[in-house]
């Protein structure tokens, strides 16, 4: 058996836009792991595992019909962890490294199956970012493609309203992962977005040392610097050449309305994130939304308005703009 | 009114986030981009609640609001009547 399968490969996960790509980029750097750009690998194993359940009760998928063929469950998950970490393997192989890591985005939506395909099987190393910044991130990544992938999808459909929906996302994706922590004490460890872009090497090094590498604080720029098998991911990550923090609390952006309602999702799950709860406006009644609207109608016209002249000054709006107009709702 | 602008400078730090450092009486606020216009609104309820007035749509402008001395003048203005 070669060095790539006698050591544990290591799994990032984390809720998409929690800086996973980033994090992939720099464990990607060590001269002993090997981290491609996303293989849907896990995520796609995840959805071969996964069963429906009809009316009597009996579950539909994969594993119930090889069942009745007479194949086990657990040979059924050896077969595909064997298929899963072979492609891996290879590729670790083929860049001449003893070790692997897989990085997906939205491996996270399917961690149920992933723990039962390797849960104990290999090292994980998750992260977790403020909620309301993934919210306000997944959004962008929406814009961006113009389409909501499948897993988010399904959350549009429950929650029509964007941001919210990508709020109840991160909740149901961090509750799982932390859980999935405390299942796992020995082979999973937690780290922090906001701490890796604060102090990469120390972060760094301690996931070096969760895995059993040493991390080398040269290898921070390397990674940074380094273009060379992109594959899928991150768009933004390569637009940068430095770990850096602007990223960090950009919900403070968005309109207190907007932060008090994503706070309601939010608060008590970013408490067990140990971040600070946002504040919370519940004494807002729907006559102080309406003076809010109107206000932000008649701002639109004083921005147009030159500063010495009172009659343009005062001149309401023609047109008011979709984006002051909404602020205000909001 | 020298209370109610210590209560603006105070709402503009501590509930609008900025940073007053140098903001004095006649510091453009809006037209300066120094308050964008969601913080606008807020400042408006704020004064409307304080300041015991409310803004009708000619009041909503420059001449009313660029500036502390501009908001503080209307207010006593509309005080007065």
């Amino acid at each position: 058996m070669s060095a790539a399968l006698e050591t544990p490969g290591i799994i990032i996960l984390g809720a998409p836009r929690s800086g996973t790509t980033l994090l992939r980029r720099l464990i990607n750097a060590h001269p002993n792991i090997d981290c491609p750009g996303e293989t849907n690998v896990f995520a796609a194993c995840g959805r071969f595992l996964r069963s429906e359940r009809i009316a009597e009760g009996v579950d539909i998928g994969v594993v119930e019909g090889l069942g009745y063929a007479g194949f086990s469950r657990g040979e059924i998950l050896r077969r595909l962890r064997e298929l899963a970490f072979s492609f891996h393997h290879d590729h670790a192989v083929s860049q001449r490294k003893p070790r692997w890591a897989s990085k997906t985005a939205f491996d996270a939506f399917y961690l149920p199956e992933i723990e039962q395909l390797c849960g104990d099987d290999a090292l994980f190393v998750c992260l977790q970012r403020h909620g309301i910044d993934v919210a306000c991130s997944i959004e962008d990544l929406c814009n961006k493609n113009g389409v909501y992938l499948k897993e988010l999808h399904e959350y549009i459909q429950r929650y029509p309203r964007m941001i919210e929906a990508f709020a109840h996302v991160w909740v149901d994706l961090t509750q799982a992962i932390h859980a999935f922590v405390k299942r796992h004490p020995t082979n999973t460890m937690l780290i922090a977005y906001e701490e890796l872009v604060e102090k990469p090497n120390d972060i760094m090094a301690n996931v070096m040392q969760f895995v059993g590498e040493q991390w080398d604080p040269a290898l921070l720029a390397d990674a940074l610097a380094s273009r060379s098998g992109l594959g899928l991911g991150d768009w933004k990550t390569y637009g940068r050449n430095a770990v850096d923090r602007s990223s960090v609390g950009r919900w403070t952006r968005l309109s207190r309305h907007t932060i008090s309602e994503l706070g309601g999702i939010c608060n008590a799950t970013l408490a067990a994130c140990g971040y600070d709860a946002v504040p919370l406006d519940s004494s807002r009644s729907p006559e102080e939304g309406q003076r809010r609207y109107e206000m932000g109608l008649l701002l639109q016209g004083m921005k147009r308005a030159p500063a010495t002249n009172r009659d343009a000054a005062t001149a309401r709006p023609a047109a008011v703009s979709q984006e002051a107009a909404q602020k205000s709702k909001d | 009114m020298v209370l109610f602008k210590m209560a603006l400078l105070n709402f503009m730090k501590d509930t609008l986030g900025m940073d007053t450092t140098g903001v004095d009486e006649d510091t453009p606020l809006f037209s300066s981009g120094m308050i964008d216009s969601s913080s606008m609104v807020e400042l408006i309820l704020f004064v409307e609640a304080e300041g015991h007035v409310k803004f009708e749509a000619e009041d909503v402008s420059l001449d009313r609001l660029d500036s502390i001395r501009r908001i503080v003048t209307f207010v006593g203005e509309r005080s007065e009547r």
